[in-house]
């Protein structure tokens, strides 16, 4: 009796993999599960730009199994409380769903322990820390952590000679999650950081807290909030003391942050103002070319794809999708279960592989028997055992044509000396 | 020390974009015992068609003048056409409250269908600022504190000088006695849309001048700071409503100054719920819980 009451608390407690995988009939189904409304709402049509982009060049290439792919939003709101309802009826309801992009910061503490123990495979996009040493078995990571972000920030104003940096964040989440790094890289280095301010979001008036960045008396300011903040921050500033050089993280770059901001404080003023550190995506190559010619082909689903060409989470948000496609050939199944355990191969640099850069590529070499390495729009994918893949940052600015020209690279190693 | 007298300068700002704000969304309230929770998004409509006029040429100001239009004729059609129907099949107050949200989130969704998930700006010239004894205030703000101060005395004014004023109190303190007494409520009523929309219209476009920038939500993220002037005050009572407008403002941004920025809200909240353990009702109103809704 009592054995029989610890097995089934055994079975309650967890899912099980069955020894056959599941048959699945019809489109398999990806999901794009991000804020697409909310303060960060831009981060759900940069995934789901990536995902329609591999989810045609599978389909051109025959498709997985005998199966055509499709892409599905899931909007989060950015919001946990919004994210966890979102999450489980996305996993009860959608048909087919094998794999996702995402979460983000936002909503990853709240969805990833759901979406690992429905065993769905998911490529996120949270930069948060604490998933540098992840346990999930479902989870993995394509771009670097928003700590070392904070990293690559310091290094970067370093060079540029600042030394009084002022640290103005939005009190959410995501944009903390910088934080910490930034400050003690940059007091390392020998810089001060003179003001550390925690911004409310969406407020009429910011003029106290610029009041106070003033009289700190800081030579650069390191950002990271949602557009209406820094828009509204950025002019009040102008208006109460003249712009500061602004350093920036990746959310800074998308284009409804340039728009707000640059619309508040005019272009050319923040052409001369901005720069803002991001995952470095080389944006050339052969697997860059491949996803870039079908990006610009993909007007009618992606609006303005050509704002998405250089940016590393498209890239890499494209890349997942890939990977999981060519590791269901290799696991001869889409069921998660079982081609979860393929995808660090299909990217594994292993001896005799086949440098792969597209999924027609990777699977013809599959076809053929070979073992194969793919090598993504974003450039190479280095696993480690916590299934997270980091690497260099480039550091961007912006030119009033609307380009995002590279100013400097802070390698993996720079930022490996003060992680 | 040296930061808390801007800070007053720049809280006068901020109370004066609340208390245009919080002024429409209390006098339509006080005639009508309507909450309308739709009162942001019809603040970001205005906002918009201010962006329509001023992207075709027109100057700001102007353009200003052209929302304020647009948010009283959009108000009262938005009654006429909405909530009167829900009040005519007899739907109280929390009812009432329902219908609000969800005229506020269809508004914010056709916008998000019109003009795209993005940000919008003004052209407006750069205007100088100006010192005084420590506060630093721009051209443009100084014309919001002036908006501000002609909205209040306008609306003081037709409260307590015309016949129309006395009518709306008449309305707004007992409609049936008001109609027995020969006052056109109906008239009375749509007036009182009129006009709650043009000063939502105004705040909407002073709102956005401050921001600099602004989307869909922009006016239904400040509206519960509006909505807390309001109660603050005394719902229902335009001078309450001017009063919680420059408590709230001056509070939030003194806190700004002075402690952690990410707590002004907070110290902001803090304040009403204290004015409110202490007296219920508002710093200057009646309970309006018992009056019947009118529209």
């Amino acid at each position: 009796m009592a054995v029989a009451f610890v097995v089934t608390v055994a079975a309650c407690g967890s899912t099980t993999q069955s020894a056959t995988p599941k048959t699945y009939t019809g489109t398999l189904t990806f999901a794009s599960f991000n804020p697409f409304t909310g303060p960060d709402a831009s981060f759900g049509p940069e995934m789901q730009a990536g995902c329609i982009v591999a989810a045609h060049l599978i389909n051109k290439a025959g498709g997985v199994l005998g199966h055509q792919v499709q892409c599905i939003t899931v909007d989060t709101r950015g919001d946990p409380a919004d994210a966890v309802p979102a999450a489980q009826k996305m996993i009860a309801t959608t048909s087919n769903l094998v794999g996702m992009n995402g979460p983000s910061s936002d909503e990853a503490q709240a969805t990833v322990p759901i979406i690992n123990r429905a065993h769905i495979p998911m490529f996120a996009d949270t930069g948060q820390a604490a998933f540098d040493k992840n346990s999930n078995d479902y989870f993995w990571r394509l771009t670097p952590p928003d700590d070392a972000a904070g990293i690559a920030m310091a290094i970067y104003a370093y060079r540029k000679g600042y030394r009084r940096g002022a640290a103005v964040f939005g009190s959410d989440l995501s944009s903390q999650s910088n934080v910490p790094t930034l400050v003690s890289t940059f007091k390392k280095l020998g810089g001060q950081i003179v003001l550390n301010q925690s911004l409310a979001l969406d407020q009429s008036s910011y003029r106290s807290e610029v009041q106070a960045a003033v009289a700190a008396n800081p030579d650069v300011i390191f950002t990271e909030a949602d557009p209406q903040t820094d828009a509204a921050y950025l002019s009040q500033l102008q208006q109460l003391h003249g712009l500061i050089p602004v350093i920036g993280t990746e959310p800074t770059i998308q284009p409804a942050w340039i728009k707000a901001v640059g619309g508040a404080i005019g272009k050319a003023n923040l052409a001369q103002i901005y720069a803002a550190a991001q995952p470095y995506a080389p944006s050339q190559g052969p697997a860059w070319k491949v996803f870039n010619t079908e990006l610009l082909a993909s007007a009618s689903e992606i609006p303005q794809p050509d704002q998405w060409a250089q940016d590393p989470y498209t890239q890499t948000d494209y890349d997942a999708i890939v990977t999981m496609a060519l590791a269901m050939i290799m696991a001869n199944t889409p069921d998660p279960s079982f081609f979860n355990q393929q995808i660090a191969n299909v990217v594994a640099d292993s001896p005799g592989a086949t440098e792969v850069h597209s999924y027609q590529e990777g699977k013809d070499a599959l076809a053929a028997g070979k073992k194969i390495h793919y090598v993504g729009a974003g450039g190479p994918i280095v696993l480690d055992k916590y299934h997270n893949s980091s690497g260099a940052f480039q550091v961007a600015g912006y030119a009033t044509d609307g380009s995002n020209p590279q100013l400097d690279i802070v390698s993996a190693a720079d930022i490996a000396k003060y992680a | 020390m040296s930061q808390l007298v801007p800070a007053i300068g720049f809280g006068l700002i901020t109370a004066s974009i609340l208390a245009i704000a919080a002024v429409g969304f209390t006098l339509q309230f006080s005639v009508t015992n309507i909450l309308n929770l739709a009162y942001g998004d019809v603040m970001t409509a205005s906002a918009f068609a201010a962006y329509i006029a001023n992207h075709a040429g027109v100057d700001i100001w102007l353009s200003l003048l052209m929302a304020a239009l647009f948010g009283a004729v959009f108000s009262m059609l938005l009654n006429r056409f909405v909530y009167f129907q829900f009040v005519r099949r007899g739907t109280r107050l929390f009812g009432m409250i329902i219908v609000t949200i969800a005229m506020s989130l269809i508004i914010q969704n056709v916008l998000l269908a019109v003009f795209r998930p993005t940000f919008f700006s003004y052209e407006v010239s750069a205007s100088a600022s100006y010192t005084f004894a420590g506060m630093i205030l721009t051209g443009s703000q100084l014309a919001i504190m002036g908006i501000a101060v002609v909205a209040m005395v306008s609306v003081h004014l037709l409260s307590t000088r015309t016949r129309l004023g006395k009518a709306m109190r008449a309305t707004a303190t007992n409609p049936g006695l008001a109609r027995s007494c020969g006052v056109a409520t109906d008239r009375v009523i749509d007036v009182a849309w009129l006009l709650s929309g043009a000063l939502c219209g105004i705040a909407g476009v002073v709102l956005v001048l401050n921001t600099a920038t602004f989307s869909e939500v922009t006016g239904a993220n400040f509206l519960v700071p509006i909505i807390a002037a309001a109660v603050l005050g005394g719902i229902g009572q335009p001078y309450g409503a001017m009063l919680g407008a420059v408590t709230i403002g001056l509070a939030s941004e003194v806190a700004a100054s002075v402690i952690n920025p990410s707590y002004k809200d907070v110290v902001a909240f803090a304040i009403l719920i204290v004015v409110l353990l202490v007296r219920p009702q508002g710093i200057l109103s009646e309970v309006a819980s018992g009056k019947e809704v009118a529209a």
